[in-house]
């Protein structure tokens, strides 16, 4: 077995590894080091030290409103996805019935399907039956495309945990639902916790379906930002930007810890 | 919960009762409990939209803004006839094939690393790769703003003037929105890629070796072909991705670089024309299936017929 595996290429795929990783991560470091620039504009590069972009973004009312409202839409919706999403995991996993296949790719669908279409799609349907209340539409919309991800982290933990135990609860008096909750839910709760954070982040970070949806008195963060970048020229912007990638870090580190990673994106 | 089966056969155990006929009309209650608000919900707010605006997408709205009734194919012919929107499509799918194949170059070395290298250096350049998957993408089109600015104020221009190097002029062309797009859609690439390398066995790559393969020769007639279906998977996403995406063709393409999803946005929030902006968002779904279609048949026919030559 030649040494790891990648036999005698190995230094060059190395070096490529860590130019593509650089390349990977080049948007996310320039943001920060222009954001505490003191200067009255982004330039490169930053002149002096300063926090008090910062400062000045987390007292702009505009900006703190907004992450509020993302985060309380992104919680709310994290709770529909996990309350739909999980009984729909237990039904695909452990049931068999005529046109289960059917069910799975209509379950699945939302997440191959363009989700700038699904925004304009509901659109039009929420304003043709005059449905005007934003925050239940972007709800709606947000419990849509992220649904699916809940029911593949749960299914991924289903299917490695034994039926038998639930069975076997049954058979010693437990009833149906009670033998779920004492035997299998625990055993699929890091799924489920995974799903819940990844409907949560995947529904933070979502524009495709905002963008339709959003009013002036309802806007996600991505919307906010999208804004801010036509009309605001200082590194304010770049704070904001900053704020919002350590914000993602701290989700990458909680869903690793939580679930790892890879099995959160289910590759 | 009254979802107990009473009788004998309720406390069989899984597998047995999960085949026959029987046992399938029995599960239809269970399953119409559990699955039966997901399908609701989907039908309601998924299926029913989508319905809805392919159907408006052949209706058309007259100069006065009212909706002429009846059946027209008018918003498809002005999309693949009229010059301005035609270069719409024609930019939207070069962008997107660029993207995709930038991406599939990148995207090896990484999935190699990952599924053959050391397991800790996997798992942290795995991390890496996913992390900024994380980060906005309005954030990350900011960045690249940033980075690839015009005139003296961008990053990658104040780097190539300290090397005496002239200025380029990257930002609101097509190369900004294709170089956003490979670093925003790479991890999309890179897993199911990394995915498939990894169910390669070692020992086949070690045998090639073995008898005289030189690295490259052991990349391309093994690696490369046992890895295509994470490859075709990979290029489907990374291909449907780009080519319905906003964000990055309206930050980094500015008003001259016009993709669909640019359009359909124009068309939609700031015209209102409705029914145009529904033939829109269908052709985009149109081109997304038919790039799924090409993959089913082109990889996975292939690997299916050669997987029953094998038995």
């Amino acid at each position: 077995m030649s040494e790891n595996g990648l036999g005698r290429a190995a230094p060059l795929i190395y070096t490529l590894t860590g130019l593509i990783v650089l390349f990977l991560l080049l948007p996310l470091i320039f943001p920060i080091v222009l954001s505490i620039s003191d200067t009255p504009f982004v330039t490169f590069p930053p002149r002096g030290f300063t926090l008090q972009w910062y400062g000045k973004v987390l007292q702009d009312p505009d900006f703190t409103s907004s992450f509020g409202f993302s985060v309380l839409l992104s919680t709310t919706a994290a709770c529909g996805a996990v309350l739909l999403g999980t009984p729909t995991a237990i039904g695909l996993v452990r049931l068999s019935f005529p046109g289960k296949g059917l069910v799975q790719a209509l379950v699945l669908s939302p997440l191959i399907f363009p989700s700038l279409v699904t925004g304009i799609a509901l659109l039009q349907l929420f304003s043709s039956i005059g449905s005007n209340d934003a925050f239940l539409n972007l709800w709606i919309g947000h419990v849509l495309v992220t649904t699916p991800y809940v029911v593949r982290t749960v299914s991924a933990s289903l299917v490695v945990v034994d039926p038998g135990l639930e069975e076997a609860a049954r058979t010693l008096g437990a009833g149906r639902f009670t033998a779920f909750w004492r035997i299998t839910r625990p055993q699929i709760m890091p799924g489920l916790v995974a799903g819940a954070l990844f409907a949560f982040v995947t529904s933070f970070d979502n524009y495709a379906v905002s963008m339709w949806l959003f009013d002036a008195s309802h806007v996600p963060l991505p919307m906010m930002m999208l804004s801010l970048i036509s009309r605001m020229f200082d590194p304010g912007i770049a704070a904001i930007a900053s704020l919002m990638i350590f914000f993602s870090l701290l989700m990458v580190l909680v869903l690793e810890r939580l679930a790892g990673l890879r099995r959160a994106m289910s590759f | 919960m009254s979802l107990d089966l009473s009788g004998p056969s309720a406390s069989m155990p899984a597998s047995a009762a999960a085949s026959g006929v029987a046992a399938r009309r029995r599960n239809l209650l269970p399953a119409l409990v559990l699955l039966g608000p997901v399908v609701m919900f989907l039908l309601a707010v998924f299926v029913l939209p989508v319905g809805l605006m392919v159907r408006y997408s052949f209706l058309q709205q007259l100069p006065d803004g009212t909706l002429a009734g009846g059946f027209t194919l008018a918003n498809y012919v002005r999309l693949g006839a009229v010059d301005l929107y035609r270069n719409v499509v024609v930019t939207t799918l070069r962008i997107s094939l660029f993207t995709t194949l930038g991406a599939m170059l990148l995207a090896y070395p990484l999935a190699m690393v990952i599924a053959r290298g050391p397991a800790v250096i996997g798992r942290a350049i795995t991390v890496l790769v996913i992390a900024p998957l994380l980060v906005n993408v309005v954030v990350r089109a900011y960045g690249w703003r940033i980075i690839l600015g015009n005139g003296n104020s961008g990053v990658l221009n104040w780097a190539l003037s300290s090397l005496g190097l002239g200025p380029v002029e990257i930002l609101y062309t097509e190369w900004a929105v294709i170089i956003g797009s490979i670093q925003v859609f790479l991890p999309m690439m890179v897993l199911p890629l990394a995915a498939a390398i990894g169910r390669i066995d070692p020992a086949v790559e070690d045998a090639a070796r073995t008898l005289g393969g030189s690295s490259l020769a052991v990349f391309r007639r093994v690696t490369l072909p046992l890895s295509l279906p994470g490859l075709g998977a990979g290029c489907t996403l990374v291909f449907s991705l780009t080519a319905s995406s906003f964000i990055l063709p309206a930050l980094l393409g500015g008003s001259f670089t016009k993709m669909l999803g640019t359009l359909v946005e124009e068309q939609v929030l700031t015209v209102f024309d409705w029914p145009f902006g529904a033939a829109i968002a269908t052709a985009m779904v149109l081109i997304v299936m038919a790039i799924n279609l090409l993959y089913m048949a082109l990889i996975e026919r292939r690997f299916r017929s050669r997987a029953t030559e094998a038995a």
